[in-house]
């Protein structure tokens, strides 16, 4: 460990640190442009320079490229040092345009700051500044030339580190120019971060524009909630909205960056038609009409029919302190179990998954930056998780193998070898993988469930699939390496997979190697759900009993079926043979318009709440604002205030645990945070397994895991309707799986007016070769016909798919809840080509 | 008459064929070598030679090579640079006009002593007409069986391609032609790790200049000691091709002894002065060095001597200036090359450069300030700090016309106009 | 459309290649024959070819000197006007041009034939006042040689 004395301070530091970390975590930051931890080193802008005075390294260098090594001794505050700094900035200003006051990123701008503390204000050079012209780069970039400094990191990150290639440097010299071959939107899903890596205004959010400056916003750290990755963020709001959202360090989870469907994602919170006001039957009401109403309906009911006629659903997309409000309220009125909104053999797949990864095997994203090898079964990073191939691709520049096996045309920013699999056919092949790994001495694995799959004979086509050069080189390089780390996901699989990868990963841990586990999961909030949930209750058996009157009354908790259920026919039915249904949510959602009663909710902006990932990270989110109705809506295009009253404009919301709470035991005056707090408890002494949320003193930032160990049971047993078979057997069938998209699927981003302006137009995706075989061609409309209805879709054949497979996403301009499950097998027949269209 | 020994076969009007250079014993050495030289005889022998770097930077090439280590892993790469665009240096241009095989032979037994298997020559766009030459004589010696598999049944395999450049100034840095070669934009990237290390591909790769590889088969041939004592010095080693420009009657390249006096070869090779012209100064070895007085008329040119008085030989390029030529007004002209061809990575060059040359073209046209001069100075010694030496090869007219023609600037200041219109 | 017989030799270029990313100069100085500069379509076909995005050929071929990405004339005049040629009066020799020519410095005569642009030195310093055209080197140059010059490209163009 290198000792070294900067600015007469001593510091030992890492091998491999350079000066200008060692100096940061003195406390003293060394002026950068170019360095940025994640990008690295590349001493372009050259305005680290310090003076090295003793060591190997003599007079002024830059302290981003130079190790610290023993006995330097570096002045940050020489006088060579800093005039020469002084230049660097004088020359970095010749161009740049002198208006901070109207600049965009004005206040938080590293240039502006740099400029003020190294003391220049008057430009001595005469010469005619350089423009250029701008590009437009999209509806969620605004480019701005003028202003770049030539620190490269956009084109760094850009390529580099995110792997994609429409955006780089140009031209030569004083001329080098940052931007596109031609106008037009960028194509990474992770471009937003341009304007959190650019250290001026080249690159700034386009729809946050003219909405204020940096501190006029108040800002607050956040946990994005459009997938299970839980990256941190900050929103900033002003004027009663969020206007923007920005990523936030977290080592464990998305380092420095988010993607943009996090980015742009928030704008439900601020949307015209959110509903504000309690409803019933669609006429506005006062709480205390709308909560009575509930109640006695209710009371009547469970009167009636007993209590178990009543039944609550809620979605993953709730706060924990909801899911946990949601529980205790079914238990203390002896109602139905909640049900966790997800479909049957999803509820599987997650359970047994959240009982697999004890914090011995689970690996964070951040962690699986380090792996040497990595296998991700049935997962499609960019679309269902982005910032999961953001990772993955940091693993691969490192030098790490990534084998994908996955019936999708999955497109990755990075070399991997691709197994375009049927769903069907990958328990088979895993437990293929499972007997090989197992040598005879292999130690036997304790509690490895021999899965079913592998008692029977495998199909012929998987043998052929196992037996090519692709998967002996496969299990060879699995062999070699020593940090593999498996990646499964829970949404295409069939039920035995999630099991199968946690007995792959428990496997090579018995190999001696740091094996590790690495789940995705449908929803945000998915692993609390899954820990809370102890029944198999799922709300397709509550339609089942509403169908039999069971059920007479049911509570929908930030859960709207008529997006997510795959059944629209069958719901619509179901729901209105209710007596009741009460609506909790902050959505304007179809559920919200058919209910009985609907009860206005806060977003985590305005509740807070606890989030817990996919890898069982439990993180907190502050309150941002205080809610209420943007002052851009309550004022319509003139000038607030027009009402004149102490409260805020439209904050009729509660936080959903508020409301399941005054549901039980009738509106109170308590603080919220009074319930907040009792709410953990109850939690805790439930499960105490979440006992590390309720202790004292500050949350910490990265969070905490929560680890379910044995405690959360054994597995769920397979559900044999969905006994899997490899694939389809006959060639008159094909299986269609319906998935998730980055932009256009969840539940939440598309509501974003900017996010709807990229979003791909919803397709089918088949192989080729069935698409040659059913006589289609790029681009023709076919008509999907089940018992339930048509759907209409433009055909994107793939060559990167598995064949018998149809890969339909659960696109928002698409009634694919007419297919009636989430995976359905469909007969060539069914398959056409629309009328009209000859 | 001094002797020639990269010049012995060039022709006024044409270039030597492959049957005039082996006339005149061309191959014999690199035969010599695949039978009787294992790799480090040959870098033993370049070492002992003093052979240095002919590019600008005078390394010695023996001890470049060597630094190839034996485990190094294969392929290796030999990169000829002859992409020439320092201002004023037009030697290897005329080099490979002259005698196409004296290079093939010197690239292969340099690629011999690199055990590198492919050896590229990095060509700039303006001399098209020499990268034909080459693409049509190494077929010729292809078919002689000099490159190729198994040349002259020694096992060693060899072949050379030509690289067009597309023309840039940086491209002849090593690092930056090393990006060039693998299509990535031509930046440079300062080392660890190094070229002979990881180079092209990530290969070890050894880069040396078209002049340095041509001394090689002479060194092979006639010993180190031979070649030492070419020199006129005690420091240099070897003839050196001096390609005079500029105020002279006889402009072109003189191949001479290391060592030999400025004055001699301006006075005696290159014609002498231009008629009613006075020697003011030189830039001795391109536009990367500093202005020579004629208080050095009469110093000895090799890379030592010329150090020791705070000079560089830099390419061996001579561009005589007389005393009706403007001195700012040439810096004025250099700073604008260096300026135009700067490659933007780094700010001190990117936006230095064109700021100098604002301040000379406001002294130059008549608008010059005192402090000007001052604020030149310290930005010129600023610009020591860029990330290659692009930048410092660029400021060293600016500090010598600031050294020693600081009247001329002053006049200029003074006057508010050019003197010298 | 490119040509079949230069996409065929490009191809064939290309996949002989170890790294075919190495080609890019060559193959834009390629097309650049065929198009006479490199035109949107020609850097297109370029990435195509080579596996590379728009982008990344766009990158280098701003870069370089020779590579022209709008429309140049029949013959392109490369005036050096660095240090040994701005000596022997290269402004005299851009002033001639430019009058017979009747365009300015980076400008294309109205009937196509002829571009002027300035060019660092060429390597040509014992040729001084020196000029490039088409990668041809001329020098020393003087206005009656330039006359002779441009009326023998002018006849030769027909
Ligand atoms: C900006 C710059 C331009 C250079 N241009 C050339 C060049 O055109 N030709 C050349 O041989 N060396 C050039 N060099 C020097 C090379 O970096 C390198 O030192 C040389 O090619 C090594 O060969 P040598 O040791 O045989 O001289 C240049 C260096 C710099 C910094
Ligand atoms: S010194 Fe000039 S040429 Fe060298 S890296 Fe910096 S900008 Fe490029
Ligand atoms: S931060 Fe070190 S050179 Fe830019």
């Amino acid at each position: 460990m290198p000792n070294l004395i900067i600015d007469e301070q001593e510091i030992e530091v890492p091998e491999g640190t350079k000066v200008i970390e060692a100096a940061e975590r003195l406390g003293i930051v060394i002026p950068r442009f170019c360095y940025h931890p994640a990008l690295g080193s590349v001493g372009a802008c050259r305005v680290c320079a310090v003076k090295f005075l003793q060591g190997p390294f003599k007079g002024v260098q830059m302290s981003c490229m130079i190790d610290a090594q023993d006995g330097m001794v570096v002045s940050t505050t020489d006088e060579q040092a800093v005039d020469f700094r002084r230049y660097v900035i004088e020359w970095l200003m010749l161009n740049h345009p002198h208006d901070c006051p109207v600049c965009d990123e004005g206040g938080h701008c590293l240039l502006q700051d740099l400029t003020v503390s190294g003391g220049h204000g008057i430009r001595r050079f005469q010469g005619e500044k350089r423009t250029y012209r701008d590009q437009y780069l999209g509806p969620l970039i605004q480019h701005e030339m003028n202003r770049c400094i030539q620190c490269y990191r956009c084109s760094r990150f850009y390529q580099e580190f995110a792997g994609y290639r429409d955006l780089g440097v140009m031209q030569i010299g004083s001329r080098v120019y940052f931007g596109r071959q031609k106008e037009g939107s960028l194509q990474s899903p992770f471009a937003g971060n341009l304007t959190d890596i650019c250290p001026t205004g080249v690159y700034t959010d386009k729809p946050s524009r003219f909405s204020g400056r940096r501190w006029d916003y108040e800002r607050s750290p956040s946990v994005c909630i459009n997938c299970s990755l839980g990256c941190r963020t900050v929103v900033s709001a002003r004027y009663r909205q969020i206007v923007r959202q920005e990523a936030r360090l977290n080592e464990a989870v998305n380092g420095y960056f988010i993607c943009d469907r996090g980015r742009y994602g928030f704008y439900y919170a601020g949307q015209d038609d959110r509903p504000r006001q309690p409803l019933i039957h669609g006429k506005e009401a006062s709480w205390e009409t709308s909560l009575k109403a509930v109640c006695d309906e209710l009371a009547r009911i469970s009167d009636t029919f007993g209590p178990k006629a009543v039944a609550c659903s809620v979605a993953a997309r709730s706060s924990l302190e909801t899911l946990t409000a949601v529980k205790r309220l079914c238990r203390t009125m002896r109602w139905q179990d909640p049900a966790y909104g997800m479909d049957a053999n999803i509820h599987v797949k997650v359970k047994n998954a959240a009982a697999a990864i004890d914090s011995d095997l689970a690996v964070s994203l951040g962690e699986l930056e380090n792996a040497d090898y990595i296998l991700a079964l049935g997962a499609d990073p960019v679309n269902e998780a982005p910032m999961l191939a953001m990772a993955m691709r940091q693993a691969r520049r490192k030098g790490a193998k990534v084998v994908l096996v996955d019936p999708r045309p999955v497109d990755l920013p990075f070399d991997f070898v691709h197994f375009p699999m049927a769903p069907g056919a990958m328990g088979h092949w895993l437990a293929y993988l499972l007997k090989t790994l197992s040598g005879p001495d292999t130690p036997d694995m304790p509690g490895a469930a021999t899965p079913e799959h592998s008692k029977g004979a495998a199909p012929e086509n998987l043998h052929d699939l196992w037996h090519t050069d692709q998967s002996a080189a496969l299990t060879k390089d699995l062999f070699q390496s020593s940090r593999p780390i498996i990646v499964c996901g829970t949404d295409i699989v069939t039920n035995a997979v999630p099991s199968l990868a946690s007995d792959l990963a428990r496997r090579l841990r018995s190999m001696k190697k740091t094996a590790g586990l690495f789940y995705l999961f449908p929803g945000a909030n998915t692993f609390g759900a899954a820990m809370l949930s102890d029944s198999d209750t799922v709300f397709e058996k509550i339609l089942t009993q509403i169908e039999t009157y069971e059920i007479r009354a049911l509570v929908l908790v930030e859960f709207d079926p008529f997006f997510s259920f795959p059944d629209r026919i069958r719901l619509e039915a179901a729901l209105q043979g209710l007596d009741m249904l009460v609506v909790l949510d902050y959505l304007d959602s179809r559920s919200a318009k058919t209910a009985d009663v609907f009860l206005p909710t806060e977003t985590l902006y305005e509740a807070g709440g606890f989030f817990i990932n996919q890898e069982g990270r439990a993180q907190k989110v502050p309150v941002a604002f205080q809610g209420g109705r943007p002052i851009i809506q309550t004022g319509a295009g003139s000038h607030p205030p027009r009402t004149f009253s102490k409260d805020i404009p439209g904050h009729d919301a509660k936080p959903a645990w508020r409301v399941l709470t005054e549901l039980e035991r009738g509106a109170s005056g308590s603080l919220d945070k009074e319930i907040r707090f009792e709410l953990m408890q109850w939690l805790v002494d439930a499960h105490s397994m979440f006992s590390g949320l309720l202790s004292k003193g500050p949350f910490p930032d990265a969070g905490i895991r929560i680890d379910a160990g044995q405690g959360a049971g054994a597995r769920v047993e397979q559900d044999q309707s969905d006994a899997s078979h490899p694939g389809v057997e006959s060639d008159d069938d094909l299986e269609l799986i319906t998935v998730d998209w980055t932009f256009g699927t969840e539940e939440l981003s598309v509501r974003s007016p900017f996010l709807g302006q990229v979003e791909k137009a919803p397709c089918l995706f088949l192989s080729e070769k069935d698409a040659a075989r059913l006589g289609f061609s790029h681009g023709d409309r076919v008509a999907l016909r089940s018992d339930e209805g048509t759907i209409e879709v433009k055909l994107s054949p793939a060559g990167n798919m598995a064949r018998g497979t149809l890969v339909l996403p659960r696109h928002h301009r698409l009634d694919w809840q007419h297919m009636k499950a989430l995976k359905i097998e469909l007969n060539k027949n069914q398959i056409l080509k629309p009328h009209g269209n000859a | 008459m001094y002797p020639q020994v990269l010049f012995k076969n060039r022709k006024p009007d044409r270039i030597a064929s492959m049957e005039e250079y082996r006339e005149n014993g061309g191959y014999e050495a690199m035969a010599n070598v695949l039978k009787n030289f294992s790799y480090k005889d040959v870098r033993k022998l370049m070492l002992d030679a003093n052979l240095l770097g002919r590019g600008g930077a005078a390394f010695p090439a023996g001890r470049k090579v060597m630094t190839v280590a034996d485990d190094a892993p294969f392929p290796r790469y030999l990169v000829c640079n002859a992409d020439e665009m320092e201002p004023g240096t037009f030697k290897d241009r005329v080099l490979i006009h002259a005698d196409p095989h004296m290079l093939i032979e010197g690239m292969i037994i340099e690629g011999y002593s690199a055990r590198a298997e492919k050896g590229i020559i990095f060509i700039r766009p303006e001399y098209e007409s020499a990268a034909r030459i080459l693409d049509r004589e190494i077929e010729i010696a292809k078919a002689a069986g000099y490159l190729g598999k198994n040349i002259l049944d020694s096992g060693y395999d060899f072949d050379i391609v030509v690289h067009r450049s597309g023309g840039r100034y940086i491209c002849g840095e090593v690092t930056a032609q090393l990006k060039a070669l693998e299509g990535k934009r031509p930046n440079p990237k300062q080392p660890p790790p190094y070229a002979t290390e990881k180079g092209l591909w990530g290969q070890p790769t050894v880069i040396q200049n078209v002049e340095t590889l041509v001394c090689i088969p002479h060194i092979i041939r006639n010993g180190a000691e031979w070649f030492r004592n070419l020199a006129l010095t005690e420091t240099g080693a070897g003839t050196k091709i001096f390609c005079v420009s500029g105020k002279v009657n006889r402009p072109g390249c003189y191949e001479l002894p290391m060592g030999i006096r400025l004055s001699d070869i301006i006075e005696t090779h290159a014609g002498g002065m231009r008629e009613g012209a006075q020697f003011k100064a030189c830039l001795p070895g391109g536009a990367s060095t500093a202005f020579l007085t004629p208080e050095f008329y009469d110093i000895e040119m090799d890379f030592e001597t010329l150090k020791k008085a705070g000079h560089r030989l830099g390419t061996g390029a001579i561009m005589v200036f007389d005393h009706k030529t403007c001195l700012v007004a040439a810096t004025l002209n250099l700073t604008e090359f260096f300026a135009r061809e700067s490659c933007g990575w780094c700010t001190p060059c990117r936006e230095g450069f064109p700021y100098l040359r604002d301040l000379l073209w406001r002294i130059e046209s008549g608008q010059g300030q005192e402090e000007y001069v001052s604020t030149i100075k310290q930005m010129c010694h600023h610009l020591w700090n860029a990330y290659c030496a692009f930048a410092p090869g660029g400021i060293a007219p600016i500090e010598s016309l600031l050294a020693y023609f600081k009247d001329e600037v002053e006049a200029h200041i003074r006057e508010k106009r050019c003197p010298f219109k | 459309m490119l040509p079949e017989a230069l996409n065929a030799s490009l191809q064939e270029k290309i996949s002989s290649a170890e790294h075919p990313r190495e080609l890019v100069v060559d193959v834009m100085l390629d097309l650049q024959d065929h198009y006479g500069y490199l035109s949107d379509e020609a850097l297109e076909a370029a990435a195509s070819l080579l596996d590379l995005t728009p982008l990344e050929v766009e990158e280098l071929a701003t870069f370089y000197t020779f590579i022209y990405r709008e429309p140049v004339g029949k013959y392109v005049i490369h005036v050096c006007d660095s240090v040994v040629c701005w000596m022997d009066g290269y402004e005299s020799v851009q002033d001639h041009l430019c009058a017979k020519l009747g365009i300015k410095m980076g400008e294309t005569t109205a009937d196509g034939l002829f571009t002027l642009l300035p060019v660092c030195c060429i390597g040509y310093c014992d040729r001084s006042p020196a000029i490039l055209i088409n990668r041809n080197v001329y020098g020393p140059m003087t206005p009656e040689k330039l006359d002779d010059i441009l009326e023998k490209l002018r006849t030769e163009a027909g």
